[in-house]
């Protein structure tokens, strides 16, 4: 038994192609990514210039670097106060109603597994200002056109609008999934001892679901860091580079103006941004939730 | 007072349905309608008359059938390829018996799933450059294969583990192969847990906009996601063609998503989690 399943070949034969693919797509990109990040590689030339911290220092003092950042921190913020509550509230509601569920749920699933570029054209035509369907609707309320996308105030809000659009209901029925699995005597127990619906919810549902609303959270950092496709199909970053993210910042310097090394170097500082707001996240946060269950 | 409250929620959840399916209803209109200004004038209503032809527009014109068939090809061949690849190394890892160095092996393909893949754009561009792919399907494909592996293995992996022992020992026993054990028994087995993978797979390669915007530049060669937004930026004054090839380009996925909805959502969730 253990013979027939214990040959070095065939063993090879299974693991090198998945793992030779992984590794040249995984870690030797990361690899390359640090090295290049200390040269003024233009991408195209043999010769490297290896200029030390240079890149650097001129990304971290670079103002344009900072907004884009703070871009990334608008889709994070904008999930937490904007999306979770929506998010606990639809679950909660859906989780209540019997009729009908089945259609919310495959609803309220169905953007998010469409294309984030082919959305990002239709909520640009949504947006369009003189016949998109927003400023329409906002005219029924007396409200004036607003150039969505081309105005530096609206830009960013409408692209995190869309942003949510996409990915609220994918969370909704991550939460909802753990909202059913609660057990139903607990829900019975509080019924009879009297509680009302909204009790129910507040006190028994919602402590509950604490951990995977963690879970959420945690996948919207990650999602915000990686956030670039609906940034290049709304507004390619601007007005004025208005909704550029790291992302679409690292694009521009390294693939439109030929500063590879530098491109490289913002790859890196997504790269440990991520990283550091995961483990600040997992330690500060996820740690205090998870013991509280414990 | 049960009735009132359940119209309630019902009222806030069909909210809810408008804001996300009113979208689509309003593409779909303008899809068939005769021009920007029918739009402008009645963007709610229906379509006076239904404008078919600008289907047909979209599908040749706009070379919507290149882009499309293209999309096709290269989600299907990666899905088929990483899913083969990534069942032989779940395999391995979950079935031979060389546990410490399947665990190490496990370990480094979780470490994938850590990655911010947007950030490998660059040096996975200059990689197809050296390799001489670029402007080829070949520099969206290996990628694409190579993409999915991580989330692939994972999920296998836990699949191939939950299958008792007894199988491949009568397997053995009988006189097969691991070659024949992973064809002839694994593979039909852990087929429910392949097909929800390809499908997810498919999806995330038919949606994939950012490398091929970037690793392709040849129109004829283009995906239906760039090939929609160079289109857009193109013929933006044509929203009734562009209507309908935002039709062209969901309706597989709509279609795929009404048959296997079930599946999709597990997948789905499941691999976000696992990350």
């Amino acid at each position: 038994m253990n013979q027939a399943l214990r040959r070095p070949l065939i063993y090879l034969l299974f693991v090198l192609p998945g793992l030779v693919l992984f590794a040249a797509f995984f870690i030797y990109p990361v690899l390359t990514a640090v090295t290049n990040s200390f040269t003024s590689w233009n991408g195209i030339s043999q010769d490297k210039a290896y200029i030390g911290v240079d890149n650097y220092t001129l990304a971290l003092s670079d103002a344009a670097f900072w907004r884009s950042v703070r871009n990334n921190s608008y889709f994070i913020l904008f999930s937490c106060f904007v999306q979770v509550p929506l998010i606990v509230l639809f679950s909660l509601l859906i989780a209540q109603v019997k009729k009908l569920k089945g259609l919310y749920k495959t609803a309220v699933f169905l953007p998010s597994i469409l294309s984030t570029a082919v959305i990002g054209i239709l909520w640009g035509f949504i947006y369009h200002p003189d016949f998109g369907l927003m400023n329409e609707a906002l005219g029924l309320f007396g409200i004036e056109s607003v150039y969505w996308l081309s105005d530096r105030r609206w830009a960013m809000v409408a692209i995190l609008i869309t942003n949510a659009w996409q990915w609220t209901g994918f969370y909704i029925i991550m939460v909802l999934a753990a909202i059913l699995a609660i057990p139903a005597e607990l829900e019975e127990a509080a019924r009879i001892d009297g509680a009302t619906g909204i009790q129910r919810a507040l006190r028994i549902t919602l402590p509950l679901i604490v951990p995977i609303l963690s879970v959420v959270v945690m996948l919207s950092i990650a999602g915000a860091m990686k956030a670039a496709d609906i940034v290049l199909v709304m507004t390619k970053g601007g007005p004025a580079g208005s909704t550029d993210v790291m992302a679409t910042y690292m694009i521009r310097y390294a693939i439109t103006s030929f500063k590879h090394g530098y491109g490289n170097t913002i790859a890196v500082l997504i790269f440990v941004f991520t990283i550091v707001l995961t483990a600040v996240y997992q330690l500060l946060i996820a740690r205090r939730i998870e013991g509280r269950e414990a | 007072m049960q009735t009132a409250k359940r119209t309630i929620l019902h009222v806030f959840l069909m909210g809810y349905l408008l804001v996300i399916l009113y979208p689509f209803l309003f593409v779909l209109f303008s899809s068939v309608k005769t021009s920007n200004q029918e739009i402008a004038a009645r963007p709610f209503g229906l379509p006076e008359s239904l404008q078919w032809t600008n289907y047909a527009n979209a599908w040749v014109n706009a070379k919507i059938s290149t882009y499309f068939l293209n999309s096709l090809y290269i989600g299907l061949l990666s899905a088929c390829l990483s899913i083969l690849l990534a069942a032989m190394l779940a395999f391995a890892i979950s079935r031979m018996r060389y546990r410490r160095l399947s665990m190490l092996l496990f370990q480094l393909v979780l470490l994938g799933m850590l990655i911010p893949n947007n950030a490998l754009l660059l040096p996975i561009y200059g990689m197809m450059r050296e390799l001489h792919i670029l402007d080829t399907h070949l520099a969206l494909i290996v990628p694409y294969t190579a993409n999915a592996i991580p989330f692939s293995v994972i999920i296998l992996t836990a699949f191939m583990r939950a299958l008792p022992g007894e199988i491949e020992e009568a397997a053995v026993m009988d006189g097969l192969s691991p070659l024949g054990l992973f064809a002839k028994i694994m593979v039909p087995l852990t087929l429910p847990a392949l097909v929800t993978i390809f499908i997810i797979n498919f999806l995330g390669n038919w949606n994939e906009f950012l490398l091929a915007n970037y690793f392709l530049s040849d129109d004829a060669l283009m995906t239906l996601p760039v090939g929609m937004v160079g289109f857009r930026d193109a013929y933006n004054t044509n929203y009734a063609q562009m209507s309908a090839g935002i039709v062209f380009s969901v309706l597989p996925v709509l279609i795929l998503y009404a048959i296997l909805q079930e599946k999709i959502i597990e997948g789905v969730t499941a691999g976000s989690v696992k990350g």
